[in-house]
Parts: C-alpha cells; structure tokens; sequence
C-alpha cells in the first residue's frame, strides 16, 4: 500500500510498542519528502495574472526579461526587478535598483526576508508569498 | 550617497521568539545602517548576533564599525557577547560616548562580560574595541556623516541619534517616554484626538528626517497600565514625526506582549491619526529582517 509500510527499524520503535499495547502491528508512515513543499509566489494582479510559480531555485530573477525566472511582461517592471534568494527555510527578495521600486506590504523596501502571507508589488504586479514546508 | 537602514532586532524588553512574533521578530534592538563603506551600529540588543554572523558572510576584509548605543539596560546590549566580529583581529570597533570623555558605554558594555555574567573576558575579544566620544557638542563627523545625540527620558537616562549626509537623515530614537515631555501631560487623557504638543527642541532634532525609528511600544491602552516605564505610545510619535515634518515613521521597540496582529492593529491606530490630520507621514511597524534604503 501507497505510503504505508510496515515500522521495523529502530526510529519506529516507539510506533511498534504502541501496536503491541493496540494490537494493531501495522501503522501509515508517510515518507518525509512528501511532506515538503516548495515556497510559492502567487501572482494575483498583473499580467497573465493569476498564477502560481513553485521556487526551487536557491536564486531566482523577477522582471520583463525574457530570460527572466518569472517573467512579468510589462514597462511597469525593470527588466531585472527583484532577485529572490533562498536562506534559512526562506527566501530573502532583494530590489536590483528597480526603477519602480519594491514594496512590502505596501512598505517601499530595499530587501526583505519573506514571511508566509507577505504582499510584493513589483510595478503593476503582485505576488502573494506563501512559505514552503 | 544613499543610507541603507537594516532591522535585526525590533522587540523591546526581552527576547520574544515563537510563532506570535513570527513576522516583525523576537530579537531585541538592533538596527545596522550604512553610508557606503561606513556602518553604524545602533543599540546591541539580541538582533546583534545575527547582524554578526552576516557581516562576517558578505566581508572578509577588515571591519570598522562605529557603535551608538541608546543605554545600556539589558535589551540593548545582550547580543554584544555574541557579536562574532569582535573576535576577529583586525577588526575594529568605536563605542560612542555621548560627551567629551565618556566612557560610560564602554566600561558598562565591559562589565557584561565579566565571568560572573559570562565566560569570555572583555579584555579576551581579538577585535579592537576602543572607546571614543562625540565631543563637548554631541556632535562629530564620521566619515562624512554627521551624527549627534539629544538626551531623552527614560529611567537612567537614553539617548537618540540623527545621522545626517548629502541631504539625507535618518533619525533613531528608541526608549523614550515621551508623554512625559509632552506640553500639556494631561491633555491625552482629556481629549485623545488633540494634537499633542512635543518639546520643540526635540522636534527640532527630528525635523525633516526621512526616517524616523522611534520607540513606539504601548497602544493608547497600554500606556495607561505602563506610564512611567519608560517607553512611548505609539500615536504621540505619530505627532512628534507630523509636527518634525518627518517623511517616513518605523515604530519600533515593539511591547514583548504584542503578537504580530498586535503590532498590526497599533499600526492601523497610528495610521488613521496620521489621515484625521491629513498628514503625508507614512507610518509602519519596523520588522525584524526588512532593508530600507534611503536616496
């Protein structure tokens, strides 16, 4: 059975005397990487609005370039707006000296270490960040 | 050339780590701010381990660094102990006396680390940490930025500092009781929507700033438990920044007590006073890893 295994080893040993006093020898172990999850940007105002992109990347550019890692086709953004880098279960947004600046739950901000829920406007755009797990 | 202004610690008091401080931090005050290569340090609080262990990450080079310490009660200089940069030779660091020949700062900021209160001498650190003044005037140029200091009210004594360069200024002032400099004390009580009137040569020293930071600790409700403590309503410095014409207001020193939407809320107080006045002041919570900069 999918994500369900048998406790055996020494880290279920806690798990294997609990089923010896239930008397059910079988309990669901779910494999750690399914329980994580990336950070996400939500884009909820802007062009192509809305949208979802997953952060893998330990460094990732925002902007109007084509070659950008979010791409956001508009003259309201720098080609190279912000910079968002990962750190600490996080990720820290810097602004590359953007034309129309960076702002932080309505704060204009220089960086920022993001905290899940935080609001990013970036031109006419803006983007929910949620934290990944 | 333009301030960079960093938040390593914003909490007032005590260390308030956990999920109700998530967002504007637990760490106590610490605020970095750089002018090109010259960084200040102002306050030592709990934030200062952290701004260590990033200074030493982006910097290989040799680093000064010039300390303005507010006073020395326990939030403000608990994290120098643990200020890594300090036990790298050839760095170097100034601590601040706020008068010709005051070495207060740096003998009390020794004391804390005496083995009684900490295992690792003062006189052990490899970084040079000399002690150094701003004059008969409380005012010096260092490295082209002005700085000077104005006494404020607190139990023992604190101080504020303005950093001014090329027309920019940056104003810190945290632990301050102002209702009790105000003109009139009781008029908040008689009528809390009035204007309140601050000492003029107070405004004065803020007077125009781009940012201010400003201990903002108590709502209107809590101040009336925690007058005499030492520490400011938030909505009497949204009056000091509107009458100094202030462009940007950072409450900061943010009560241990208040969860992030505590924080919130006090913002949203502010806030509104800020528009019954039609004032341009722009006011938010200083939040613990937020960059700003200043050009």
């Amino acid at each position: 059975m999918s994500g369900v295994g048998r406790v055996g080893d020494t880290t279920g040993q806690m798990f294997k005397d609990i089923g010896a006093l239930t008397g059910e020898n079988e309990i669901p172990v779910i494999p750690v990487q399914d329980l994580s999850r990336p950070c996400v940007l939500q884009q909820v105002r802007g062009p192509q609005a809305p949208q979802l992109f997953e952060l893998v990347k330990d460094v990732l550019i925002v902007g109007r370039a084509e070659d950008a890692d979010i791409r956001v086709p508009s003259t309201s953004l720098s080609r190279r707006h912000l910079r968002l880098e990962r750190g600490q279960g996080t990720y820290r947004a810097i602004d590359l000296d953007s034309a129309n600046g960076l702002y932080l739950n309505e704060v204009r901000v220089h960086s920022a270490v993001l905290r899940d829920g935080d609001n990013l406007q970036l031109g006419n755009a803006v983007f929910l960040f949620h934290e990944g797990k | 050339m333009a301030f960079f202004v960093r938040f390593w610690g914003t909490r007032g008091s005590i260390p308030t780590p956990g999920r109700s401080s998530y967002r504007y931090g637990g760490n106590t005050s610490c605020v970095e701010i750089r002018n090109g290569e010259t960084l200040f340090i102002c306050d030592g609080g709990t934030g200062l381990r952290e701004l260590g262990q990033d200074l030493i990450r982006r910097q290989s080079a040799p680093l000064t660094g010039h300390f303005l310490f507010s006073h020395m009660h326990w939030d403000h200089i608990q994290g120098f102990p643990f200020f890594a940069p300090a036990y790298r030779p050839d760095n170097t660091f100034y601590i601040y006396g706020t008068s010709a020949g005051d070495k207060r700062f740096h003998s009390l900021l020794s004391g804390q680390m005496r083995s009684s209160y900490f295992p690792v001498d003062f006189s052990e650190l490899n970084a040079h940490v000399a002690s150094t003044d701003l004059g008969d005037s409380g005012a010096r140029l260092i490295d082209g930025v002005l700085v000077r200091c104005f006494e404020q009210r607190h139990p023992g004594g604190s101080y504020a500092y303005s950093l001014e360069k090329d027309g920019r200024k940056v104003v810190y002032a945290t632990d301050n009781e102002l209702d009790l400099t105000l003109e009139d004390i009781e008029l908040p009580k008689r009528d809390p929507a009035a204007p309140r009137l601050l000492p003029s040569r107070f405004v004065e020293f803020c007077r125009g700033a781009d940012l201010l930071i400003a201990d903002g600790q108590y709502t209107d409700g809590e101040y009336l438990l925690y007058a005499g403590w030492g520490h400011a309503r938030a909505t009497t410095v949204v009056d000091l920044a509107m009458q100094a014409g202030v462009k940007q207001l950072a409450i900061y020193h943010h009560d241990p007590m208040q969860s992030d939407r505590d924080v919130e809320l006090k913002i949203e107080v502010c806030r509104q006073r800020v528009a019954r006045f039609g004032s341009p002041l722009f006011v938010f919570a200083a939040r613990e890893g937020v960059e700003l900069k200043l050009d």
